[in-house]
């Protein structure tokens, strides 16, 4: 028997939910450690070993290991998906990814979103969605900034499906 | 040989063999030399703002197979939350055949096996733009990347580094193009200072 697909995601983010302009402050943080940084740095095979080398980082002007930009802008990106992604039909792309502060062991990161646009897809049932993403520290500090652009389910054929 | 001839920093062999002789209670030790490790040869990584030129193709080492777990793994760290990436009845109800694999898996990857090609020799990421995912990507599907020089030029206030836009372009296995992104970073050069 078929899953009913409404039932397991949240029903405030279809397309038709987003308005240009509206901010997002997305509710949770989290702090980034060993399994954020170092796990994923090498499941992903960045050998960069800036990232999982503290004993060298010692000895540069950052002092300890680099967070890999890549994972704190997939952090920020996960921390904003289920406001900005759970009905998404597919990730369609992004632009303008910049890392703008370091990012280290024990530092906490925050998502913000804002809608830049929304626009018809080429087919009935979804439309696209294009977000600007910020995410910072602690500190409010801004780490990561880019744009994203999504392929969200209308409420209108997937609200009850 | 006696105990008193020994000098500091002659033990840590790998081979030690003691041999009590009762009669005199010297102890004998046949020691091998710890090896000078300063006399190895480093076997150096990445390249450097010299070794790149505009139009040059690098193919990536390796290539990576996504599996299941990967994908979990990720996609839970990250708390990137829609179901299509941890619920394959879900995914299968969006007529996908098995659950979809985290695009910025896919991105991280990518970047992850062009590392040592264009920017493990050191220098800060200063961006990626025009990065559009092409179609889905299973468990199961293997990534191959290949990456071409599209810009090199001085950094004004940077003297140790140059900065390089490359293009990148990666596919699954059955040569169907999954992301492509332009990425710029600061790249050392040889006999600046690295970070």
């Amino acid at each position: 028997m078929p899953i009913k697909v409404s039932s397991l995601t949240g029903s405030g983010n279809y397309f038709e939910d987003f308005e240009v302009g509206a901010k997002l402050r997305h509710a949770r943080g989290t702090t980034i450690g060993e399994v954020e940084n170092q796990l994923l740095t090498k499941l992903v095979l960045n050998t960069a070993d800036g990232h999982y080398n503290e004993h060298r980082m010692e000895g540069t002007a950052f002092g300890r290991r680099l967070v890999f930009g890549l994972i704190t802008g997939s952090v920020c990106i996960g921390l904003a998906t289920q406001d900005t992604g759970e009905n998404a039909l597919a990730e369609l792309g992004l632009n303008g990814i910049k890392f703008t502060s370091p990012v280290f062991h024990g530092d906490t990161l925050y998502a913000y979103s804002e809608v830049l646009e929304k626009r018809d897809s080429d087919r009935d049932d979804a439309g696209i969605v294009r977000f600007k993403h910020w995410g910072t520290k602690q500190d409010g500090k801004i780490v990561f900034e880019g744009e994203r652009t999504v392929l969200i389910k209308r409420r209108s054929h997937w609200g009850d499906r | 040989m006696e105990v008193s001839d020994l000098r500091r920093g002659d033990v840590a062999a790998d081979l030690l063999l003691f041999d009590t002789a009762p009669d005199t209670h010297l102890l004998r030790i046949h020691l091998m030399a710890e090896p000078d490790f300063t006399q190895f040869k480093l076997v150096r990584k990445g390249h450097q703002f010299e070794d790149f030129h505009e139009g040059q193709v690098f193919e990536h080492h390796w290539g990576r197979t996504i599996n299941a777990g990967d994908n979990s793994l990720f996609t839970t760290v990250i708390l990137a939350h829609c179901p299509l990436y941890f619920n394959a009845e879900f995914a299968r109800a969006h007529g996908h055949p098995d659950v979809v694999v985290n695009p910025m898996l896919i991105a991280c990857v990518v970047v992850g096996i062009s590392v040592e090609d264009l920017s493990e020799a050191g220098g800060p990421f200063l961006g990626i733009n025009g990065l559009e995912f092409h179609r889905p990507l299973y468990p199961g599907d293997t990534l191959s990347a290949r990456s071409t020089v599209i810009s090199k030029r001085e950094s004004a206030s940077r003297r140790d580094f140059g900065i390089v836009t490359w293009c990148t372009e990666a596919r699954n296995q059955r040569d169907e193009l999954v992301i492509s992104y332009e990425r710029t970073n600061l790249v050392a050069r040889r006999g600046g200072r690295s970070l």
